[in-house]
């Protein structure tokens, strides 16, 4: 096996899918579960804001109903996250990005403000956009070389995947983690319950670090 | 100069849509420049066709639970990988005993080495696919119920 | 060289290309939408060309995951357009409404289904209650199908970790799946019937 990412220490068998832990996705899955916690941990912080010039100032209603369903999904898309970290199938990979992709969108989506929907869309047209070149470049893979599995491919008994899925499944992962993107420009920072949102930057973050992995070994 | 107005440009988030639909169309183009591809021989879960069975082309029956010949990436794994589910409904049996074309109907069942494909080799994937088709849904749910 | 997979790839490029630059070139979100549909054909055509069974069960999660993030896609819409007033609930066919037809057709329709099991089980049972929820424009509790669907899906993926990692006790998890899939499909055609009507909580 190609070693990018250091010697595989562990293997946890799904029938076809092998999930393998090296040092690099041990590294990435450890950081996941680190936020995930901290997801479920953590209390969405009030905003006041103030009238400038005056002492008048005024707290925003926090809605419990959408805390509740945005820490639902900035769990739901840690828990993806972890999945796409250690997966060791280049299929099962796509699809965990793409579940990051649409708790990212589903975050994103519960603002009941008229410009966070409109990100919202567009990011979730991006996402969903996206995957077709994930999906594609797996199935290019499988067809030229045999197999789904990055391990074989990475031994080099499979021979190497084409450039056209390398290719594919970094622009894939781009459409995927466009997500901080909209999440800046719509402010969403400055929403209420902002601990939420980091979930959108950090698991893009995360899957982008994934994906250099993935590319270098198939 | 030239950065500013690119930075300007992807600022409206409108417009980061058609630059990675844009992208997209250029990989695609470039994929097709670098046909022909090779096609490996060795594939998993070969299609086998049997043309006289009266579920042509979808007869994808076989024992159950037993370790059945099929080509998988790693058969140590799936020890008692066969063919999980193979079952018709009565009305479709019913319909394969009168009928050569029930095959063609697909969609009325499932079963046999698809199911073992789905359920247990690569159950890992199925497993996403319903959880991303959940989080659709509560997504949908939710903001049909709240509303603005 | 020219091999028939690489024929077949051009002519799904060639779509892909067409799609992709389509969908570059619109501006109206509407649209943008509907073209996300087009553009997911050339997707399921690469896959579908491996032409093995492999490729069969990787079409389904690749179709489903489209049709999911439209569902949720079109719901945004919805909500950012404003669109609120949705076509009054049921089918306005005076012997539906006030006779027992509907609840017979239902009951029918779900009895059979959990006779079925499964997936096609699910579906037939779903659309049972599709059509009672349609016929009656009735007020169900919005929430529990939400936990109803939520549950299924607990079950579902328990058995197939059974499956992964007891395979001695199948059985238990052939019939744990098929009833998942039986609830869950039939919550979710019920949630979509529900959405038919006004919202309400």
């Amino acid at each position: 096996m190609n070693s990018i990412g250091g010697p595989p220490l562990f293997f946890l068998e799904f029938g076809d899918i092998m999930i393998y832990f090296s040092p690099y996705t041990v590294a990435l899955f450890l950081l996941a579960l680190v936020f995930t916690v901290l997801a479920i941990v953590s209390r969405p912080e009030n905003q006041v804001e103030i009238l400038f010039g005056t002492d008048a100032y005024y707290g925003k209603e926090i809605d419990v109903p959408e805390m509740r369903f945005r820490r639902f999904m900035s769990i739901a898309c840690g828990l993806a996250c972890m999945g796409a970290m250690v997966t060791g199938d280049l299929f099962d990979f796509t699809l965990f990005v793409s579940l990051v992709g649409i708790c990212n969108v589903g975050i994103v989506a519960a603002v009941k403000t008229k410009h966070v929907q409109n990100a919202a869309f567009q990011y979730g047209i991006v996402a969903l956009t996206a995957t077709v070149p994930l999906f594609g470049g797996a199935a290019i893979a499988a067809a030229t070389t045999g197999t789904l599995s990055m391990i074989a491919l990475g031994s080099g008994l499979a021979g190497p995947a084409p450039f056209i899925t390398r290719a594919a499944l970094v622009l894939g992962v781009m459409g995927e983690g466009m997500a901080p993107f909209y999440a800046a420009k719509a402010e969403m920072f400055r929403a209420p319950g902002a601990p939420y949102v980091i979930m959108c930057s950090f698991s893009s973050l995360l899957i982008f670090l994934r994906v250099v992995e993935v590319v270098l070994t198939i | 100069m030239i950065i500013g107005r690119i930075s300007r440009f992807l600022s409206d988030f409108d417009n980061l849509m058609p630059v990675f639909a844009g992208a997209c169309a250029l990989l695609f183009a470039i994929g097709i420049l670098l046909l022909p591809l090779p096609y490996s021989e060795s594939q998993l879960y070969p299609k086998r066709i049997d043309r006289t069975s009266s579920l042509d082309p979808y007869d994808r029956g076989g024992p159950p639970f037993t370790q059945a010949n099929i080509s998988m990436q790693y058969p140590e794994n799936s020890p008692t990988a066969g063919y999980v589910t193979t079952y018709l409904t009565p009305f479709s049996w019913w319909l394969s005993t009168t009928t050569p074309h029930l095959g063609t109907t697909i969609v009325a069942h499932p079963g046999g080495i698809l199911d073992e494909i789905l359920y247990n080799t690569r159950g890992l994937d199925t497993v996403v696919e319903p959880t991303i088709l959940f989080i659709a849904f509560a997504i949908g749910s939710y903001l049909f119920r709240k509303g603005i | 060289m020219w091999n028939a997979y690489s024929i077949g790839m051009a002519a799904v490029l060639a779509t892909g290309v067409i799609a992709f630059a389509a969908l570059a070139l619109e501006r109206d979100d509407l649209h943008r939408l509907l073209l996300i549909d087009l553009v997911e054909i050339p997707s399921l055509g690469i896959i579908a060309l491996l032409g093995t069974d492999l490729a069969e069960a990787l079409v389904l999660p690749g179709l489903v995951v489209g049709i999911a993030e439209l569902l949720a896609l079109s719901h945004i819409y919805l909500l950012k357009e404003g669109l609120r007033d949705r076509p009054e609930g049921y089918l306005h066919i005076e012997v539906v409404e006030i006779g027992h037809a509907p609840a017979i057709i239902a009951s029918l329709l779900v009895v059979y289904g959990i006779i079925l099991s499964g997936f096609t089980g699910g579906g037939i049972a779903g659309l049972g209650v599709v059509f009672f929820f349609m016929a009656k424009g009735h007020r169900e509790d919005f929430a529990l199908l939400e936990a109803a669907a939520g549950i299924s899906w607990g079950i579902w993926v328990a058995s197939f970790f059974v499956f992964m990692f007891l395979p001695e006790y199948w059985y238990l998890a052939v019939m744990g799946a098929a009833v998942g899939i039986l609830l869950k499909v039939t919550a979710k055609m019920s949630l979509v019937g529900t959405m038919w009507g006004k919202p309400h909580e």
